[in-house]
């Protein structure tokens, strides 16, 4: 068991750890759902509805299906239903009668291609054939006459439908019923309802109240960005520092001037600072210096990089006294202060994001895979380094059950708690 | 009738007959409860009272009516104050009328609950958002307080003043115009809460560290724990991320498809293609009600800190002069707090680095340089300037590195959060930054982490075989892989 307060100090950097992760994916759940909803098939009430604007510049762009049907086109709908079925029954029927019917509806087949009445024979579902033959297809985009082939479909054409014209932005040529027999009834029923984003989406077109609203967004986002000097701007500048000064002046106490936020920024600074020198001290160790020179400027290095580490310390120290001894007061609760900041958060920042373009599914997949990978080295890091000051101590000490904690501190630390490995102990064999 | 009233009108004629006239047109709609006032509307100037002027609200317009026309002519100095105060809190969020603010500069105790309510949605915009129910009174109060010390706040009074937020606005104004003048206060509270319309990726993760999510209530571990939970604790921190990175994967997926389906559909050129939030307000029009009632009053706010920008000359003036109205602070200092652990913690961590560091060049350096004497004792003048040569140029690498980490080496990284948009390869010449070019910085940047993780990983390894040896007849295997 390890001691109480080593116990405490872990357990909450390593729950810290596995809630920032979870907060991440409770957005990415999130995120994900909408997604999947919006691949999905827009239910009916949600199909995009026509603008409220004139028709001209509606048509063929508005997907086909109205926002509510009335009462009247469910009515139609289902005899259309009917009909289509009929004609499925039918025409399997006819085919297999085979040739004999074929010459018939070539006869019928020239007068039904040429004809704009409907003098089909009636039938009882005559009405429904001619709204069969108007809604065909579906879509309303991609139409082809077909020449009609076997006896229902003289039936079901009907050109230019007298009671359907009135629908004039879905002027579709009447095809005969359906055209190929894979289109079962339903689906073709169905479909005017349905829209999805695969095979409508480029007809969505963004409300205009939006897009005023977007762009005018993002036009004052860029005036608000833009830091143009000009007189009002330079005077304000001058006043606020002065207003600062003053506060300062008549505030108790001169005041060292800083803060705990700063004083934790430059830390976060100083942390970074470590990690560069130390990268560098490294590239030059690594080296082979091949000539006098270079051995020589090595040596600069080194000593100019050990100047700089003990400015560092020397800063940190001033640090601390500043902390401890003018009473800065408590750092900032809530702000983890594990992992690096490279960015120096803060410096120029940037208020209104900017385009990042990509080209395929996949370079935006290994985009986000390198930034979720650099995200957990770097808690990773963080961890290792505060795994490290807590336990290796621990196994210097030798208590109860050193062998196991041993075994786990080096699997935790040097393996990253994947791997473990084994003791052995070696006895003299006599 | 203060002085400085006269001072700001004085000069347009009208003086300050108007100015209180002008006040008091704009505060009829905020009309506080008060007892009745001591006098008429016109004679009394200086102290406006909004039940004599509730009570004649005739003269009050037509006075009004009358200045208005003839308010043209004057210029804007008059009705400048509490026009550019008025564009400042439709800036801010829960922003107090104009009136609170010149209440306060008499620190009157009215103001006082506006401001600390303003100040906490300031400081700590998530727990005003996230929150269930609105904090406390005293729970602001300390929020404020704290937040305002740690951010290194000059004035003690500001502590000083009772929980119960009755009191202190003269003091509270003062913070805020502090808050105002440091930095660019207003733009980071509307970056905070803009409204995305596109799919947005961030490229750096100073916004998800600057802005921790609500903490969560945790019961913590108070007993000693064995080293298992920790391993247990470390294997469910590893699944987690790769159910992330899957989860990842297929979200980015949905985009490229939803991304490809809409092709087009954009009216801004340069995008091409509808974002899910766009999308998304397609679908659900009830949704995208409340997007564009957002995106509405998003805008609203940016005209108002615009206007504020091109006005704020005279909030300082006024400002100067609230500063003067205060009484001069004692020296003592009241705040004795505690540092906390984890500050502490992470002092010690960055100390520890930079003394592991010192010793290691120290131990490469010296050698080294006795190396060098040894060799280059007796070598001739030519050979100094050569070495001056070198020193310089050394100096000048050196010198950069330096910059690079107190900069904060902004310049190298891209930063901030980025609008997804798929667009065929070759668009080379607009702007926006390539996927490509972000992932080779970013492979540099796993690489280096690698390199550092490794390193560390050999450390401990070293530090653990010289422990364990001290222990004779021990075989340590160690786990194939290596």
């Amino acid at each position: 068991m390890l001691p109480a307060d080593c116990s405490r100090r872990l357990v909450a950097e390593l729950r810290d750890a596995l809630d920032a992760c979870a907060e991440r994916q409770r957005q990415l759940e999130r995120s994900l759902r909408v997604s999947r909803r919006l691949l999905r098939t827009w239910e009916p009430a949600e199909t995009p509805a026509p603008q409220p604007t004139p028709a001209p510049e509606t048509s063929g762009e508005a997907p086909s299906p109205e926002s509510t049907p009335s009462p009247q086109d469910l009515k139609e709908l289902e005899l259309l239903t009917q009909a289509l079925e009929k004609a499925v029954r039918v025409r399997k029927g006819i085919s297999k009668t085979g040739e004999r019917h074929k010459a018939l509806s070539l006869k019928s087949g020239s007068a039904a291609t040429s004809a704009t009445t409907a003098s089909a024979p009636s039938r009882a579902s005559g009405q429904a054939s001619c709204q069969v033959s108007e809604t065909k297809p579906p879509r309303g985009i991609q139409q082809t006459v077909v020449p009609a082939r076997g006896l229902p479909e003289c039936r079901l054409l009907s050109v230019g439908d007298r009671t359907r014209m009135g629908r004039g932005s879905r002027a579709t040529k009447p095809g005969p019923g359906p055209r190929d027999q894979q289109i079962p009834p339903s689906a073709a029923l169905q479909a005017p309802e349905a829209f999805t984003l695969k095979e409508k989406g480029i007809l969505l077109r963004l409300p205009m109240a939006y897009r005023k609203a977007a762009s005018r967004n993002s036009r004052l986002w860029a005036q608000l960005s833009s830091t143009q000097t000009s007189d009002s701007v330079d005077a304000a500048a001058t006043a606020k520092t002065q207003f600062l000064q003053k506060m300062q002046m008549t505030s108790g106490g001169p005041g060292s001037g800083l803060s705990a936020a700063a004083v934790e920024a430059e830390v976060g600074l100083l942390r970074t600072a470590c990690s560069l020198l130390r990268r560098r001290m490294e590239e030059v160790l690594s080296a082979d210096p091949a000539d006098c020179m270079q051995e020589y400027r090595c040596l600069l290095t080194l000593e100019g990089l050990q100047a700089i580490t003990e400015q560092c310390l020397h800063r940190l120290q001033e640090l601390r006294a500043a902390v401890v001894g003018q009473q800065l007061g408590p750092w900032p609760v809530g702000r983890c202060p594990g992992a690096s900041l490279p960015c120096g958060g803060g410096t120029d920042p940037i208020w209104s994001p900017q385009l990042l373009l990509y080209s395929s599914t996949q370079e935006l997949q290994t985009l986000e895979a390198l930034r979720l990978r650099v995200a957990m080295l770097d808690q990773q890091i963080h961890l290792e380094k505060v795994l490290m000051a807590e336990l290796l101590p621990l196994v210097g000490t030798q208590g109860p059950h050193w062998l196991a904690l041993c075994r786990a501190v080096h699997s935790l630390l040097c393996e990253g708690g994947e791997r473990f490995l084994t003791v052995l102990r070696d006895e003299p064999a006599d | 009738m203060p002085a400085h009233w006269t001072k700001e009108t004085a000069l347009k004629g009208r003086g300050h007959r108007s100015l209180g006239r002008r006040w008091r047109r704009v505060s009829t709609r905020s009309v506080t409860g008060r007892g009745p006032s001591r006098d008429s509307t016109g004679a009394v100037i200086g102290r406006w009272d909004p039940a004599a002027a509730a009570r004649n609200p005739r003269k009050v317009s037509a006075s009004c009516m009358g200045r208005r026309r003839r308010r043209v002519d004057r210029g804007a100095a008059v009705g400048a104050l509490p026009e550019a105060i008025a564009a400042l809190s439709r800036t801010l969020p829960a922003g107090p009328s104009p009136e609170i603010f010149r209440r306060a500069k008499f620190d009157r105790p009215e103001a006082a609950p506006a401001l600390w309510q303003l100040l906490f949605r300031v400081l700590s915009p998530l727990s005003a958002n996230g929150a269930s129910a609105p904090a406390a009174q005293e729970a602001q109060v300390r929020v404020v307080k704290s937040e305002l010390h740690s951010q290194g706040y000059p004035r003690r009074a500001l502590a000083q003043l009772p929980e119960d937020g009755s009191q202190g606005s003269r003091e509270l104004l003062l913070a805020l115009a502090w808050l105002l003048a440091r930095g660019p206060l207003l733009e980071r509270l509307l970056a905070q809460t803009r409204v995305r319309l596109g799919d947005e990726i961030p490229l750096c993760e100073c916004e998800a560290l600057a802005r921790p999510g609500p903490p969560v209530p945790r019961v913590e571990a108070d007993g000693p724990v064995d080293i298992r939970h920790l391993q247990w604790l470390m294997g469910k921190l590893r699944f987690q991320w790769r159910k992330l990175i899957t989860s990842q994967q297929e979200q980015c997926a949905l985009l490229g498809k939803i991304h490809s389906y809409t092709r087009g559909c954009h009216s801004d050129r340069s995008l091409g293609h509808l974002s899910v939030a766009e999308t998304e307000l397609l679908r659900d029009a009830e949704g995208g009600q409340q997007l564009l009632r957002r995106l509405e009053s998003e805008n609203v706010r940016l005209e108002a800190a615009l206007h504020w920008r091109r006005q704020e000359l005279v909030f300082w003036r006024w400002m100067d002069t609230v500063l003067g109205t205060c009484p001069p602070e004692a020296s003592q200092p009241t705040f004795v707090p505690r540092i906390p652990e984890r500050g502490a913690g992470e002092w010690e961590l960055v100390a520890r680095e930079l003394q592991a560091l010192q010793e290691e060049l120290r131990g490469a350096a010296e050698p080294r340089r006795a190396a060098w004497e040894a060799r280059v004792g007796g070598w001739g003048p030519e050979w100094s300037a050569v070495q001056r040569a070198s020193r310089e140029a050394v100096g000048l690498e050196l010198a950069a590195l330096q910059r690079a980490w107190e900069r904060g080496g902004a310049a190298a990284q891209p930063h901030g959060p980025c609008r997804l948009v798929k667009s065929d390869a070759g668009a080379s010449g607009g702007p926006g930054l390539r996927a490509a070019q972000v992932i080779e910085v970013l492979r540099s940047r796993e690489a280096c982490l690698e390199a550092v993780l490794c390193q560390l990983q050999r450390q401990c390894r070293q530090e653990l075989a010289r422990l364990a040896g001290a222990l004779p007849g021990l075989i340590w295997i160690l786990p194939p892989g290596r």
